[in-house]
């Protein structure tokens, strides 16, 4: 009963209800990130006197370690500040603080939302400039994004190289591989190579042009001989996603 | 009353929990590939242990808050839990539910009829999932996970009544049992 009821409901107080019983989980987030936080800064001070020595000599090595993450890191936030600076557009640094709880769907909830400027269809890219995804669901302090592979997060790409512009869509058998999408509708009559660079074409308006999406890894003629498809390997890993930014001017 | 309350609560608390943590922890999914779902067990427990008030409010508030954590249309994963966990309400009197084994393919059926229901209602409300094989490989994994899940949840509700309930009242049974005469011949 309750079923039919949420079920014929009109789609927009659909919506609303759903943000609204999603809006539950915000007290738990918050605990979450603060418990996060307090473990950090406990796991970082020993309570034990007689591991103290121990931890002393692996001090030196652990410096080591921590000197080379460090590095790694500093040229992975030099090389997004150099992206921040190249790009014409608007960023907003964000979080990614939860996902779907179901494996069909694609989707990243990021912890940033209307009150902090963001809208709806606005375009994501990784830290280091690779597209992600785009932003559908937006609440006041959260937002939701589908991620590319997702069934609803299709649009126009090209082949960097030809200048050939198909459809980027999601794979047609469910891959595990979150780096897996399917570039289809490309003309039959045009060399598709592996490793042919992806980009967005711009059209639709959906997202800037010239974003990097992946390469190419393998492709074939669609089965009624119209066009070709190609399985693209995009550049972003999306199962490790931690941060994001959201064009907010593009 | 009052203990029909705060069970109801203490329910309604833990399904919240359980709903939030697939969702929010991430090392499931970058461990097993994909994030499990632990509901269906969550419901099979309900419905062995608890009255047909406590399924049905367990099916309406798991399934509403999975749902808002989800691409999923709203309100698609209360019935596959109500069923679940109604139909081992129904029968839970015939068949063996205190049988450790039982439990174990008690969840793992209810796993897999959850998500059979989920994937066909989908379907029917025209939403595009994207299913394959390999679903099929991580359904019965996830059913795995269920099955050891409602034996967990069982022992867990037990130790709970241990801690916070008074223990049960047995006139005919001694307090301290050496203390009890024994008569007749050895």
């Amino acid at each position: 009963m309750a079923l039919i009821v949420l079920l014929i409901i009109p789609g927009i107080a659909r919506a609303k209800l759903k943000s609204t019983i999603g809006g539950m989980f915000l007290p738990a987030i918050g605990v979450s990130s603060v418990g996060n936080n307090v473990l950090g800064v406990l796991s970082s001070k020993s309570l034990n006197p007689v591991q103290d020595e121990i931890i002393d000599q692996a001090l030196d090595s652990d410096l080591k370690l921590e000197n080379i993450h460090l590095r790694a890191e500093n040229l992975r936030l030099r090389a997004a500040a150099d992206w921040g600076l190249r790009v014409p557009w608007k960023t907003k640094l964000a979080q990614v603080i939860g996902r779907d709880s179901f494996n069909w769907w694609r989707r990243v909830k990021l912890n940033l939302g209307s009150q902090h400027g963001i809208r709806s269809n606005q375009p994501l890219v990784s830290i280091e400039g690779y597209l992600v995804g785009r932003i559908t669901e937006v609440g006041l302090k959260t937002s939701w994004a589908v991620l590319l592979g997702d069934p609803n997060c299709r649009f126009s790409a090209l082949i960097k190289s030809s200048r050939q512009q198909g459809g980027i869509v999601s794979p047609r058998r469910f891959n595990s591989n979150y780096r897996i999408v399917e570039l289809t509708y490309l003309p039959n009559d045009i060399e598709v190579r592996p490793g042919n660079l992806v980009v967005t074409s711009g059209l639709g308006g959906a997202f800037p042009k010239e974003i990097p999406v992946g390469q190419v890894e393998d492709s074939w003629l669609s089965r009624d001989g119209l066009y070709l498809e190609a399985k693209v390997k995009i550049h972003a890993d999306l199962n490790r996603l931690e941060e994001v930014r959201i064009l907010t001017e593009y | 009353m009052t203990f029909r309350i705060s069970k109801m609560l203490l329910l309604l608390i833990g399904a919240y929990f359980l709903t939030f943590i697939q969702s929010y922890w991430h090392w499931p999914r970058l461990l097993l590939g994909f994030q499990p779902d632990l509901t269906p067990a969550f419901l099979v427990f309900v419905g062995m242990t608890m009255g047909a008030g406590y399924v049905s409010s367990m099916a309406l508030a798991t399934g509403l808050w999975l749902d808002s954590l989800s691409a999923n249309p709203f309100g698609i994963s209360v019935f596959p839990l109500f069923f679940v966990g109604w139909v081992v309400f129904c029968v839970r009197e015939k068949i063996m539910t205190r049988e450790f084994m039982a439990q174990i393919y008690l969840g793992i059926i209810a796993s897999l009829i959850v998500f059979l229901f989920q994937l066909i209602l989908l379907r029917m409300f025209s939403a595009n999932p994207m299913i394959g094989w390999e679903m099929v490989f991580w359904s019965l994994l996830n059913a795995f996970f269920c099955g050891l899940f409602v034996p967990l949840f069982t022992l867990s509700h037990k130790a709970f009544g241990r801690w916070f309930s008074h223990p049960s009242y047995e006139p005919n049974k001694w307090l301290d049992n050496n203390r009890q005469i024994v008569r007749g011949k050895d």
